[in-house]
């Protein structure tokens, strides 16, 4: 399967590349970590991937929005090239940072097949403050999104102190009724957070985590599935080994949901190739 | 033409920001705002056209879905408004970010004299709102006065069109460099020189420096290059590198020690060589994990066979304790520049946190210059946005609140990094430079940035003077740097690499020309970012950011091509010789010209007298206190101390997952809610291999005697490594200590024999535990002079000393990360057990302190006995005999009982009856004595057998069970109840202190 190639994104603040990477290799993908510039530059070329990931970090500081200038940078030099990588039918995903920059970009939500309108954001958490903190997430299971199939609940960590996904009412609204939203914050048994802090833990309308694309080849999402990588990622996980092992079961084996996300994309593209 | 953009988030959306502002100016100042709403402001000194300013307001700076903008004022609602912008030469990162967006955008570049700066307009409304309201949250909130100016407009004198004004932040030095010559003449000429410029020569090196000048050999090979008397440069470089913070006089200064009770008198040369360096090395020998030690920016340590870790420890409290926010981001950042500086460079992959500060809530007459509330805000938030924006996760942390910290704060920083053991088949922790290398910095640009505010107060009235001593870190363009640097390594361009940080230039390449012996420096092609530096200035300069690095000739076209594809400044600033001489030229002229051996050639050693006066002798007894009958209500308080509540909210704003290698976090359990003992990552994902990291800080002990603080500071963390499954034999540790001044002055420092005293007594307990433990000590710095003064109520000043403070950091290796063990209790029916024994040790005990006492019997530590019961608890769960593990700390038993339970949110039930223990007869010490090598384990009944096996011969004892009622229920030891409160009532004791701030 290492035929299917993913590009990560490095460079000018970035910082999730490294267990990005890491968690496609484990998912698959044959994964390189490339500085944005070397793309710009052409010295690397967007066509050899299948897979683009705007990963996790703090890409020019944030100092005007998060996202906002890392989203500039790559309309203004890439922004064709981007365009038709998603209509070659490839693959998409934002995380945290990479979320922000997809919607600053207008990748998201994509209504109308319209890749560069800024329709909907990310702005600061209602708690006022950066969290780190896991958080359960419930799947839409309508949703098109190629990343989350299968998976109906999963946790992971939000860490970040702009993720209040935000839009007016009627844009809310249509992503509701065309399946656009795939995560939205639960409570732990699954139910909605229906808002409620910490589970909603930024203030999110529709307790809106990540959305995709019309065609959910297009994916952002403010948790990190890179950093459920490994079992002993997990909060709980001394506790869950302990009830196991009294129960005599298996210890964790297996890939995390984290290292799932990215396995679905993996085996989406080379059922492709 | 300048422009100013006002951008502001739309009416009907949470202004969060202002939200956290209206609740602070009531919880702060009892100040009843409506509502306040923020307002960016970027101002644009440049000319663009109405085109090119339409695209970057709506591409860069305004979210269609959230913001409004205008290049007009923004029609706000507000009864007052303040501005608040950075003063000129103050670091502005989304100024600087601000610039690099619109040159993108637009392709052009600015010119020097165009920039783009930001700053803030905050719209409040309130009834009754007076102007002295309004200065006091501008001065006491929103601005320190040091780096900020403010302006303050009632409604009724606002000008809708004109707002705030357009302030143009720029300095502007009008200065044409020059090297000044200072004469030699006689000691007392050079010494008033020396205070008048702000050198702070010692006295005793100064007949030292003139004869090297006076020497006629000196002055023919200086003639031959144009100069006669020392240069104010030539001054600089030497003040900084005998600097007690770089050159640690005091730890290698000559102790006179006097114990008065017995007599004994003891001359110690050299507390370094004697308790740190002698001691290491020799550990260092018998153990081939360590690495490397002693003489770089960090320690190194293997953590596996093709991986190295190195880690160091460091403060910035004089900067923290004037300007929170930028003294913390500039220690975080700054920090995390010495392992990449180690070795051929480190990839930094964790850093922990540690602050000492006044009462949160000090309402007394002392006026420090920031309300220890503000300042531990500030540093809290200055550790954040250093630590999270630079993709290293901040994984651990202490607070620590006393009184004594108000005249100085304490902000402890400490990074670690890991490096493979080779690089292109060299080892990766040796480095040199050699003669005809190149001399390049990278990172950052040179400004006044944290040169001795001399120049600074002399020119302090004019509107376009930088702020200088006080720095803002640059986390953006650390990351970029950092990133470049590694993949210039992995390349094989680094020849040597150190970071500039304390001296600036001129301590990174001093020092880096040791190993050359010599280098030739043109100190025009340093990139500047202002004109106007004196040549002294660019040399000692600590603008951060920056590294210094040696490359080969031959590879510098690729070294610069990969900096430019990162986009990072790099600059070839000279090179290293092997003359022997350290040569700088200014455009051709030398302006310094110095033996590179002139600064290890015997100056003359520091010397202190210390006096010891045991506890007892300084009239500390055990208070006379009868029994408690309300245990409830005690435990309760106890648990809603400051030192002992949680502080979840600083954890949480802390990225401590970043880089997916998060084993066991700062905050485990059932809720997640509950500190852990240590913490573990896995630095290399692809490895089962963890590194587990803890530190501990007792100063409380020291008011008894900093030997025993000492010992139980470094068992402590020695303790929290074991908990969570550390290998005790691959201990490294970091002593940082913090400490008053000891030079002794009848009137200035009257008990400064006292404090030297203490100083030399916990660098024994530092040599002798660390041996015990077989610790050898990785990296260490020290920071003296921990005094403030500070007015009170009578316009007098009162000088406040911090508590002798030792920060003790340690690091151990775990071979396979799925054994490691969390504190929560995890099943009802589960055996407590309590390891090690209770003693009647109370004496600094937060107990104690409770009720107001000092007392008198502070733990004592026994290694070895302790180190037995380690080995024990190692092989307990290394065979995964135990459920959980938690060490017994500050508090003592009944709060850390208590800490399991709320951890697995699970009742409990425990006979105090059955403690291990020497002292019986009362409940309150056995309670609540800090007894140093003891533990909490819970286990599953059927391993009690093999469990008990493993403790054969040592305090171990089973005292109770874990419960599914959640009911925390404790027996006296004379079989009576005791405590009967539902877990819950606990953890709600214990979040409540400062359970809203989240």
């Amino acid at each position: 399967m290492n035929n299917v190639r993913a590009l990560v994104f490095t460079g000018y603040g970035l910082n999730c590349d490294n267990e990005t990477a890491y968690a496609l290799t484990l998912a698959g993908a044959d994964a390189h970590r490339v500085h944005i510039n070397t793309l710009i530059h052409g010295s690397v070329n967007l066509i050899d991937f299948q897979i683009m990931v705007f990963g996790g970090g703090f890409s020019w500081g944030d100092d005007h929005g998060a996202g906002v200038v890392q989203a500039v940078r790559m309309k203004t030099n890439l922004g064709d090239k981007i365009l038709e990588f998603i209509d070659a039918g490839n693959l998409v995903i934002g995380i945290c940072n990479g979320f922000q920059t997809l919607v600053n970009l207008g990748l998201l939500p994509g209504f109308d097949h319209d890749y560069t309108r800024r329709s909907v954001a990310l702005t600061f958490n209602d708690c006022g403050n950066f969290r780190d903190d896991w958080v359960t997430l419930k799947v839409v299971p309508e949703s098109p999104c190629i990343f989350t199939r299968g998976i109906d609940r999963l946790e992971l960590p939000v860490r970040h102190g702009e993720g209040k996904f935000y839009a007016d009412p009627t844009t809310i609204r249509r992503l509701i009724d065309d399946n656009q939203v795939v995560l939205r914050y639960a409570m732990p048994d699954g139910g909605p957070a229906d808002l409620r802090f910490p589970f909603n833990p930024n203030g999110s309308v529709h307790d809106i985590a990540g959305i995709c694309d019309p065609s959910g080849r297009v994916f952002g999402l403010m948790p990190h599935p890179e950093a459920f990588n490994h079992w002993t990622n997990h909060p709980d996980w001394t506790r869950i080994k302990e009830k196991k092992k009294r129960r005599q079961s298996e210890a964790e084996s297996g890939c995390t949901v984290g290292i799932q996300l990215f396995k679905n994309a993996t085996e989406y593209v080379s059922n492709r190739l | 033409m300048p422009y100013r953009l006002e951008i502001a988030l739309k009416s009907e959306l949470f202004d969060a920001e202002g939200n956290g502002i209206r609740q602070k100016a009531k919880n702060y100042f009892d100040i009843e705002l409506v509502s306040v709403r923020c307002v960016y402001v970027v101002t644009i000194d440049a000319d663009l056209s109405k085109d090119q300013l339409k695209t970057i307001q709506s591409e860069i700076f305004t979210n269609p879905v959230t913001q409004v903008s205008s290049l007009d004022p923004l029609d706000m609602e507000f009864d007052w408004t303040i501005w608040v912008g950075y003063r000129p030469g103050v670091r502005d990162n989304p100024g600087s970010t601000a610039l690099e967006a619109v040159e993108d955008i637009l392709g052009i570049t600015f010119g020097p004299s165009q920039a783009i700066y930001t700053s803030k307009r905050y719209c409040l409304k309130g009834k009754g709102l007076t102007e002295e309201d309004m200065n006091k949250i501008a001065a006491e909130l929103l601005a320190n006065d040091i780096i900020q100016q403010w302006k303050i407009f009632p409604v009724d004198k606002w000008n809708p069109a004109e707002g705030t004004g357009i302030i143009i932040p720029r300095v502007i030095l009008d200065h044409t460099p020059t090297v000044t010559t200072i004469s030699v003449d006689s000691d007392s000429t050079l010494k008033k020189i020396s205070d008048e410029r702000g050198l702070a020569l010692n006295s005793a090196d100064i007949p030292f420096i003139r004869s090297y000048f006076l020497d006629a050999r000196v002055q023919a090979s200086r003639a031959a290059m144009d100069l006669s008397d020392p240069t104010d440069i030539e001054l600089e470089y030497i003040s900084q590198a005998r600097s007690d913070h770089c050159n640690h006089n005091t730890f290698r200064g000559l102790f006179r020690y006097l114990d008065l009770e017995t007599g004994e008198t003891k001359v110690v040369d050299n507390l370094f060589k004697t308790c740190i360096e002698t001691p290491t090395l020799t550990l260092k020998k018998k153990h081939p994990w360590v690495v490397s030690v002693l003489w770089d920016n960090a320690g190194v340590g293997r953590f596996d066979s093709n991986h190295y870790y190195v880690i160091t420890g460091e403060t910035h409290n004089s900067p923290s304790n004037m300007e929170a926010y930028g003294g913390a981001i500039t220690g975080i950042v700054g920090v995390y520049r010495d392992p990449l500086g180690t070795g051929k460079g480190s990839k930094l992959v964790m850093g922990s946190y540690g602050y000492c500060v006044g009462p949160r809530d000090y309402n007394g007459p002392l006026k420090p210059r920031l309300h220890p509330r503000r300042l531990l805000d500030g540093v809290i938030e200055g550790v954040r946005d250093g630590g999270n924006k630079s993709g290293i996760p901040t994984t651990f942390g202490r607070v620590l609140f006393h009184p004594g910290y108000m005249g100085k704060c304490l902000v402890f920083v400490t990074a670690v990094g890991i490096m493979p053991a080779y690089i292109n088949e060299e080892p990766s922790e040796t480095k040199k430079t050699s003669p005809g290398e190149l001399v390049i910095m990278c990172g950052g640009r040179v400004g006044k940035d944290g040169i001795h505010g001399v120049t600074a107060s002399s020119e302090s009235f004019s509107e376009h003077t930088p702020a200088g001593h006080v720095q803002i870190g640059d986390p953006y363009t650390q990351k970029k740097m950092h990133d470049f640097l590694l993949e210039a390594r992995d390349q094989g361009l680094i020849r040597f690499i150190t970071d500039n940080g304390g001296g600036g230039l001129s301590s990174s390449v001093g020092e880096s020309a040791r190993f050359s012996n010599g280098c030739e420096i043109q100190l025009e092609k340093v990139p500047l970012k202002y004109q106007g530096l004196d040549q002294w200035e660019i040399w000692v300069s600590e603008s951060q950011e920056r590294m210094t690095v040696a490359v080969n000739p031959k590879d510098l076209e690729c070294f610069m091509e990969l900096s430019g594809m990162h986009a990072v400044e790099s600059t070839v600033i000279g090179r290293y010789t092997n003359t022997g001489k350290l040569h700088i030229t200014y455009n051709g002229r030398t302006c310094a010209y110095i033996d590179m051996d002139f600064l290890t050639s015997g100056f003359p050693q520091w010397d202190f007298d210390a006096q010891w006066q045991a506890p007892e002798r300084r009239g500390l007894f055990e208070p006379v206190l009868k029994k408690p009958g309300d245990y409830e209500a005690l435990l309760k308080d106890l648990l809603s101390r400051p030192n002992i509540c949680s502080r979840e909210w600083i954890s949480r704003q802390y990225d401590h997952e970043v880089q997916g290698t998060s084993v066991i976090k700062p905050l485990v359990g059932a809720d997640r809610d509950v500190n852990s003992d240590a913490v573990v990552i896995r630095p290399v994902l692809d490895s089962k291999k963890g590194l587990v990291f803890s530190q501990a800080l007792l100063p409380a002990y020291s008011a008894i005697d900093a030997y025993h603080m000492t010992s139980c500071t470094i068992d402590e963390a020695v303790r929290r490594l074991v908990a969570v499954g550390a290998n005790i034999d691959r201990i490294g540790g970091v002593d940082n200590f913090c400490w008053p001044s000891i030079q002794f002055h009848p009137q200035d420092n009257p008990d400064g024999k006292f404090k030297a005293a203490q100083l030399v007594r916990s660098c024994r307990a530092l040599r002798n535990i660390c041996l015990s433990y077989e610790i050898p000590l990785l990296s260490g710095k020290d920071s003296m002079y921990v005094d403030g003064h500070l007015t009170g109520r009578y316009g007098e000043t009162h000088k406040v000393s911090a508590p002798e403070t030792l920060q003790f950091s340690a690091t151990s290796v775990i071979d396979d990360i799925e054994k490691c063990i969390t504190m929560d209790s995890k099943m009802s029916e589960d055996l407590v057990y309590i390891l090690g024994t209770t003693r009647n040790e109370l004496g600094g005990s937060e107990y104690y302190e409770h009720m107001g006492y000092v007392g008198l019997n502070v733990p004592h530590v026994f290694p070895e006995k302790f180190a037995d019961l380690y080995r024990a608890l190692g092989r307990a769960i290394y065979k995964e005999r135990v459920a959980s593990v938690h060490g017994i700390y500050r508090g003592g038993l009944g709060v850390h009982l208590a800490m399991t339970a709320m951890g697995g949110n699970l009742g409990m039930t425990v006979d105090l009856g059955l403690v291990p223990s020497d002292s019986f007869d009362r409940n309150d010490v056995i309670l609540f004595s800090e007894s140093a090598g003891r533990f909490i384990v819970t286990i599953n009944p059927e391993n009690r057998k093999i469990f008990e096996e493993i403790f054969k011969g040592l305090p171990c004892a089973c005292v109770g069970t874990v419960t599914h009622e959640p009911d925390f229920i404790i027996t006296g030891i004379d079989r009576r109840p005791l405590i009967k409160i539902p877990v819950q009532e606990l953890k709600d004791a214990w979040k409540k202190p400062f359970g809203e701030l989240i």
